[in-house]
């Protein structure tokens, strides 16, 4: 038989063969995945949930009761010794929503327990407008605890912050105030505005506020003897411009928010601007040591009594002065003449840039920005002999002290500052060493000899030396016979730390007013001979040292 | 097996974070008590040191002294301040100047 002829019918009904069925794997797949999306979406939820509780606030923050005016915060300021002289504290006021008033005679009756002198006939016809109102502001912390214990939802507390000056008026001058918007209006509130606004660390100055109280205590006290119209003083240490104390008088509470338009209330240590006089001698002397044009024994014979400059007569303000003088002798008996002759043997350039180099002519660059500028000086060869004496050329008394402390401190510039700097900055040296050392023993003999012009600061034991300055006010563009009296002191000469300015403007003479004499003669005079910064000046400097001089000389010096 | 395996995990993972998250809560809330009683210390430190300054200023001590003490506070120069120091068991006394101690 041939088996190509045969058919095989097969019967494959009960035949089975693995064969994957597309469909019933879909259904699996779609199962799990669903399994899995479920999942995904409960992980999904918790996630949500977890991320809510994670960035919750706390329930004592959630609750209404009492709202924090976050909008006024601001950094406290310090001084030297971490005392509050601007400070911010919060007040709770209290107020009413008579729409959440429940029972009206409860809350009356409570509130009448709590605060029992407030006369309530108002309040109640306040409650009836059904409009919110200010119950109670700055509130005691006593007050305010039993009231929240009343636990009434009509009653609403806000915390408000309020800038407070514990220092009164003695730093009102630089620490400034701010208006009721929280910006800094002047002063130091206005110049580190921002930063008081985002820190929260406090600011500290370098101010010490019981050298600030003794200084300017003894400036109330001979403002009052010589009946000056104001007056200021700066206290700065030599080596790296830190203001110890800055006071200008009048000044005023930054507590009261009183807007200051009286110009009398300008700050005179930094804003005033005047011509300091015998103040700017050092300057010349300086200058001429700096570009070793001469020494301090070097002579000037034959100076005449005065000598006139296009029709302007330039004098010895004292005919005793000889016409033969030492430079020395030129600076401790404050010769205008002299001082003239060593300002032409300068030349106009030079002395104009060693006054540039301390920072006496243009402006000066300090933390507040209440800083005078000075008026520009034409320079010319008659106001060359002026400027040299310290006449016809103005700046602030901030900038004097500035550059005399570059002169005494080796010739290293500084710049006067306000705000305590933990980095120490890189002394750059402008001057050559020897100026200080030329410079120093005179400025000694000023207060140490009996021809020097500043006997009355010779306090013992503190080495003073230092540079008066009486010059006439300008007032109405002509000189009058108002008084601008200054006396810029170093101390101690041997190796200078600190500078003492005091500025009196408009000071009168005292016939009353016994000067006793620091010679150890123990002798005494009753009245002022003069109206000049020898006269009542350097007698306040030396009553201001003598107060402040054993403090300075314990916390400001390692002595145990 | 792969995939139980990892739904597993995922579920483990999710009772876990529950679990700690849940802890931490706990903590969190002691955190910002602590944190929030630390403040209010501190408002309260410079609120202290805020009377201590008023206190403690040269303005009040003036008051007091001629209050309670006049007599008995008199001012010192500089001469009259000695310092004293102790060096070998040895105490020595000096003269205290502007620029500090002095002991030659």
């Amino acid at each position: 038989m041939n088996n190509s002829n045969r058919f095989i019918l097969y019967d494959d009904k009960d035949e089975f063969e693995y064969n994957k069925n597309k469909a019933d794997l879909d259904i699996k797949f779609n199962r799990v995945s669903f399994i899995f999306f479920v999942f995904f979406i409960i992980s999904i939820i918790y996630s949500i949930h977890l991320i809510h509780l994670g960035s919750r606030k706390s329930d004592l923050s959630n609750s209404n009761q009492l709202k924090i005016t976050n909008k006024l915060h601001r950094a406290d300021i310090v001084d030297r010794n971490g005392s509050f002289l601007a400070k911010t504290v919060s007040s709770i006021d209290i107020g009413i929503n008579p729409v959440d008033v429940i029972d009206q005679k409860k809350l009356l009756l409570n509130l009448g327990y709590i605060f029992r002198d407030k006369n309530y006939e108002p309040i109640k016809a306040r409650l009836k407008k059904k409009k919110f109102f200010w119950f109670e502001k700055t509130i005691t912390d006593n007050n305010y605890e039993k009231i929240m214990m009343l636990g009434d939802k009509s009653i609403q507390a806000e915390e408000k912050l309020l800038r407070i000056y514990p220092q009164k008026n003695l730093f009102s001058h630089i620490i400034g105030q701010i208006d009721n918007d929280n910006l800094g209006i002047s002063g130091l509130e206005k110049s580190l505005d921002k930063q008081l606004k985002n820190n929260k660390i406090s600011v500290q100055l370098t101010v010490d506020k019981n050298i600030q109280f003794l200084i300017r205590e003894e400036l109330l006290k001979y403002n009052k003897i010589f009946r000056a119209k104001g007056s200021a003083t700066i206290l700065m240490d030599v080596n790296n411009g830190e203001i110890i104390s800055i006071v200008s008088l009048p000044d005023f509470d930054p507590n009261k928010r009183e807007k200051i338009i009286d110009v009398n209330y300008i700050n005179r240590a930094t804003k005033g601007i005047y011509e300091f006089g015998s103040v700017f001698k050092t300057f010349t002397l300086a200058a001429a040591f700096n570009e070793k044009i001469i020494e301090p024994k070097t002579e000037f014979i034959d100076l005449p009594k005065s000598l006139t400059c296009d029709g302007s007569l330039i004098r010895e303000y004292n005919n005793k002065i000889s016409s033969n003088l030492t430079v020395e002798q030129i600076l401790i008996q404050s010769g205008n003449i002299g001082s003239v002759r060593i300002g032409q043997k300068i030349g106009e350039e030079k002395y104009k840039l060693f006054l540039s180099k301390l920072g006496i002519i243009g402006g000066i660059n300090f933390d507040i920005e209440e800083v005078g500028r000075p008026i520009k000086f034409n320079w010319g060869k008659c106001p060359l002999a002026t400027a040299s004496f310290g006449h016809g050329i103005t700046t602030t008394l901030i900038q004097v002290v500035k550059a005399y402390s570059i002169i005494v401190n080796g010739g290293f510039d500084v710049n006067p500052t306000l705000v305590k700097k933990n980095k120490k900055t890189k002394k750059e040296k402008i001057l050559n060493q020897d100026v200080t050392k030329k410079i120093l023993p005179i400025l000694r003999k000023i207060v140490s000899t009996k021809e020097g012009t500043a006997k009355l600061a010779n306090v013992n034991g503190y080495e003073i030396g230092g540079k008066t300055g009486t010059a006439n006010k300008v007032s109405g563009g002509v000189y009058s016979n108002k008084k601008i009296n200054t006396f810029v002191s170093v101390f101690p000469t041997s190796k200078p730390k600190f500078i003492l300015a005091v500025m009196l403007e408009e000071p009168e003479i005292n016939e009353d007013y016994i000067y006793e004499y620091r010679d150890g003669s123990n002798f005494k005079l009753k009245g002022s001979p003069r109206n000049t910064a020898g006269w009542n000046s350097v007698e306040v400097a030396g009553h201001i040292i003598e107060k402040i001089g054993p403090i300075l000389a314990t916390k400001y010096n390692e002595v145990y | 097996m792969t995939k139980f395996a990892v739904f597993v995990l995922i579920f483990f993972l999710i009772i876990s974070t529950l679990i700690i998250k849940n802890s931490t809560k706990e903590i969190e809330d002691e955190i910002y008590n602590v944190k929030e009683n630390l403040l209010f210390l501190e408002n309260r430190l410079k609120d202290s040191k805020l009377e201590f300054d008023y206190l403690s200023s040269s303005e009040k001590l003036l008051e007091f002294q001629k209050l309670y003490f006049e007599n008995s506070l008199q001012k010192k120069s500089l001469q009259e301040i000695k310092t004293l120091k102790t060096y070998n068991s040895e105490i020595k006394i000096g003269n205290l100047t502007i620029l500090g101690k002095n002991y030659e």
